[in-house]
């Protein structure tokens, strides 16, 4: 039996802020919280698609790179609409998460809840350390996702 | 810090994705074309600087780096042009579990390409997701055949993206006979899938457009090539891969961060990759798979670049019955990898990378620490031949309306797979008339 809740982490731990996706999921994973899987993933489209069916609901995280400020915190629900543009150039995966998401709307597999949080990053670079406005951010990210959760658990 | 020791930095104003980003330039004068550009921007270059002073067993995990889609085919090459330095050779299981690999990389590979990205050009779509809403089925095999390709590369590599279980002399760990059979009835999916591209691939309208290529590939005794063997051509080239730069060539162009390949007798361009491996090699696939072939209206010799995607699809079934051949012949190894004792020498090798030959060659010092590297991968050799299909395919087109030019220049680099499509918009065309 699929836990109802799916969380995933994208992302490089080896890569500097591409890592918070990851690091994001660790942390939600020591909650054992019920009824919800914690996983990180490459961001290969058809497992993704796969993973998420008989899912109620699927949070994402990854880190983005959009020019925005460090640490911005972008929602997207994914039933409404896809990754801007303006993420997508800027993805570690050449085909990843965007596709995915895309392909599962036209294919009839997108699960009824879906979202992506998308933290801005400010270095890429070959470091396994976050950059301040990285780690000050999450806190809140963490907060907002555990507040998707009970949502989702409460329903 | 030892005694000697300095600070080094390298710089890089500009790194560019493994995928790399590109551009194409086409000049054309009075209704003719008057100049041809493939603009590329490819960083391998950088990794053959800082490989020096690297020990020889990091030189797997570290091209591997150079590309998310064809790790594999990197670490392969490095690893036989390690052994190949230090006079070992790695049979039996091991070799097997190599060539497994290497298979789920060509299904991946060839498989993002066939349905993500070359498909469209085809049947007249934008993009694949935009193909998805009227080829449903098709989209959906394409996607569950590419993920089985990535299970494999897990399975066997520890991941599906820079895998982590490959090193000289074999692998840090390899699966049980049990392992290997709890994998075949994904892999026998696999094959029917790959069947149905056979068929539906070989449906699609090709441009009539053929050249008289010089067609470079490996080719082995017995086997259709992937780790091993010599390299040919169709006008009788059989050399070593310690011979390679004997006979080819890079040289620099202005337009191009990658060095352009061409033989070094008569500076002609060559043509590597799925259709050359196909012409060189066709008798080494399995009886089935050339009457597939033929079904599919191919020949012994395929020389239209756009029914590349057919090529591939053979390809990539022709891998999904070899993992079958070595599943079922699998026994464990006694140990996962052989001793290596490095020494002073160097090694070449060249290994079948889904886009083609992937040369490597590596000087060692008496420990083994990497003094100099040479990686020439497929996409540098193919960059003057797909300028060359410009010039002949183009002027076809040349009356018609940009977007129509733009539309067909950008499928004839993509028969190519080169590694920076993997963007989907990787073009940006510039038309100059006059």
């Amino acid at each position: 039996m699929k836990a109802k809740t799916l969380v995933i982490g994208i992302g490089n731990r080896f890569r500097g802020d591409d890592a918070l996706g990851c690091i994001l999921a660790d942390k939600i994973q020591t909650l054992a919280l019920p009824d919800v899987e914690v996983i990180t993933h490459s961001g290969e489209p058809a497992s993704l698609i796969d993973l998420w069916q008989d899912r109620m609901s699927v949070i994402l995280i990854d880190a983005v790179s959009s020019c925005a400020e460090a640490g911005t915190i972008h929602y997207i629900d994914m039933q409404k609409r896809g990754l801007p543009d303006s993420f997508r150039s800027y993805s570690t995966h050449a085909f990843g998460i965007a596709e995915a998401i895309e392909f599962a709307r036209v294919l009839n597999k997108l699960p009824p809840k879906i979202v992506f949080y998308g933290i801005e990053g400010k270095s890429f670079a070959a470091t396994e350390i976050l950059s301040p406005e990285i780690t000050a951010a999450l806190e809140d990210v963490e907060t907002r996702i555990m507040q998707d959760i009970k949502e989702t658990i409460d329903a | 810090m030892s005694k000697g020791a300095k600070t080094k930095i390298i710089k890089v104003d500009y790194l560019a994705r493994v995928e790399g980003e590109g551009g194409m330039y086409l000049k054309i004068h009075d209704n003719k074309l008057e100049d041809v550009q493939l603009k590329i921007f490819e960083p391998p270059r950088f990794f053959e600087g800082f490989l020096r002073g690297r020990k020889y067993s990091e030189a797997p995990d570290i091209t591997a780096r150079i590309c998310g889609i064809c790790p594999v085919a990197y670490q392969m090459s490095a690893v036989h042009a390690m052994e190949n330095a230090f006079g070992l050779r790695v049979d039996g299981p091991l070799r097997e579990l190599r060539r497994l690999l290497y298979c789920g990389e060509w299904i991946s590979s060839h498989t993002l390409h066939i349905y993500m990205l070359h498909a469209p050009d085809f049947l007249g779509y934008e993009s694949a997701v935009h193909m998805a809403k009227d080829h449903q089925a098709d989209v959906e095999r394409g996607l569950q055949l590419k993920k089985i390709g990535g299970e494999i590369m897990s399975f066997i590599g520890g991941r599906e993206i820079h895998p982590v279980n490959v090193r000289v002399g074999g692998f840090y760990k390899v699966p049980t006979k049990r392992e290997m059979q709890g994998f075949r009835a994904t892999i026998e999916r696999a094959r029917d899938a790959a069947l149905e591209t056979v068929n539906w691939v070989s449906t699609f309208d090709f441009p009539e457009f053929e050249q008289d290529y010089t067609f470079v590939s490996v080719q082995h005794p017995d086997e259709y090539p992937m780790n091993e063997g010599r390299i040919v051509s169709n006008r009788g080239l059989n050399i070593t891969a310690a011979n390679y730069d004997d006979h080819f060539e890079e040289i620099h162009v202005k337009r191009s961060n990658a060095l352009h390949c061409v033989m070094k007798d008569g500076h002609q361009s060559y043509h590597v990759g799925p259709l050359a491996r196909y012409a060189l090699n066709f008798d080494r696939f399995p009886v089935h798979v050339q009457d597939v072939a033929k079904q599919a209206g191919l020949g012994k010799v395929e020389r239209n670049p756009f029914r590349s995607i057919i090529v591939r699809s053979i390809e990539v079934l022709y891998a999904c019955e070899e993992i079958l051949r070595i599943i079922d012949d699998y026994q464990e190894p006694e140990q996962p990898f052989v001793e290596i004792t490095p020494k002073a020498a160097t090694g070449y090798a060249a290994t079948e990378a889904p886009r083609g030959i992937l040369y490597h060659r590596y000087k060692m010092d008496e420990k083994g620490d990497i003094l100099d590297a040479d990686i020439i991968p497929p996409t540098s050799q193919n960059q003057k031949m797909i300028e060359d299909d410009l010039w002949k395919f183009v002027p076809q087109y040349l009356n018609q309306p940009d977007e129509t030019l733009r539309w067909h220049a950008e499928q004839a680099i993509r028969n190519y797979d080169p590694c920076i499509s993997c963007a989907t918009h990787f073009l940006k065309l510039d038309v100059e008339r006059s």
